[in-house]
């Protein structure tokens, strides 16, 4: 199935976690948060979760600001 | 001591992460600073990009964080950040800023207060960075904010406190603390605004973008020291004539 990672497209199994796309991704975890469709996913529902069809996902990470 | 919400602080010092020239400088900077509350921001991963570790560091160091919403150019978005920021950083505190303009980056009133009740309903511990408008204040205030940061001047300007006459009358209506954040450019900037009353400030450019960011650090460690502690003994009231010290003229007068 299709979904998007911040701007990049992806297809990824039908049957995938989010904490396993971001294992697969080799995305680190420290500092991140994650909105699909606009909307936090809190980093314990991470295993479970469950991708659909199109989802759209955001990625974030803390980065030095003011 | 400098106490929001349930929390106190030494230090009235506040430093920005941004802008120094590498990560290491960065947290040499922050210990001779001695801050205690250290911002941060949220960015949209760059998945090519390698990412240094910047928290494990900065937890080390025993400081606070505090990430803010920068880039947010509504109420909206703010929120988002801020919900995302609560999750990466597992901490409820968060620095609300929305500035729409990217000239002036002159934080948006209405869509401040608009966010900052939400997400105060929402649990957060909210610093907004806002105008020197007193009104304003005492709205954030009213709405459940943990502090209100009003600046001196422009982000990143370096022009000290513009805002001076507004900021006397933010401080003396505020029941919470004020924080003033942006424009502070020398140690003397610092140092007056707690002269002034102001319970903290913030500081980044002026220590990340001086040529020796580390000594700067110590020397804005030392106006804040020097400017809590004259407030704290009371300032000198200003006249417009002279006031004798010493008795000279009256010995002058017996030759």
């Amino acid at each position: 199935m299709q979904i998007t990672l911040n701007t990049t497209e992806l297809t990824v199994a039908e049957s995938i976690t989010v904490q396993q796309l971001l294992n697969a991704q080799d995305i680190s975890e420290v500092g991140l948060a994650i909105a699909i469709n606009n909307t936090v996913l809190a980093k314990r529902l991470w295993p479970a979760h469950q991708l659909q069809q199109n989802d759209a996902l955001q990625l974030f990470q803390l980065v030095t600001g003011g | 001591m400098l106490c929001i919400a349930d929390k106190t602080f030494d230090s009235r010092l506040l430093l920005g992460s941004g802008k120094f020239s590498s990560s290491q400088l960065m947290q040499q900077a922050v210990a001779a600073s001695g801050c205690q509350l250290v911002t941060l921001a949220m960015k949209r991963l760059n998945l090519a990009l390698k990412h240094d570790d910047l928290l494990t560091p900065l937890r080390e160091l025993g400081v606070q964080l505090l990430p803010n919403t920068s880039g947010a150019k509504n109420a909206k978005e703010a929120i988002l950040a801020a919900q995302l920021a609560r999750d990466a950083l597992d901490t409820n505190w968060l620095k609300l800023e929305i500035h729409p303009d990217p000239r002036y980056l002159m934080p948006d009133p209405i869509e401040t207060l608009i966010a900052a009740k939400e997400l105060v309903k929402q649990g957060f511990i909210v610093l907004p960075y806002c105008s020197a408008d007193p009104v304003l204040c005492k709205h954030l205030e009213d709405a459940g904010c943990a502090a209100v940061m009003p600046l001196g001047a422009a982000i990143g300007s370096n022009q000290g406190l513009q805002t001076r006459a507004m900021l006397e009358i933010i401080i003396q209506q505020a029941a919470i603390p004020v924080i003033i954040d942006a424009g502070i450019g020398a140690p003397s900037h610092a140092a007056n605004a707690l002269e002034l009353g102001a319970s903290a400030v913030l500081v980044n450019t002026a220590i990340a973008c001086s040529n020796d960011p580390v000594t700067m650090a110590n020397a804005f460690r030392l106006a804040c020291m020097a400017g809590s502690a004259a407030y704290q003994a009371g300032i000198a009231t200003p006249y417009q004539h002279a006031m004798a010290t010493s008795p000279l003229t009256a010995f002058l007068d017996q030759l």
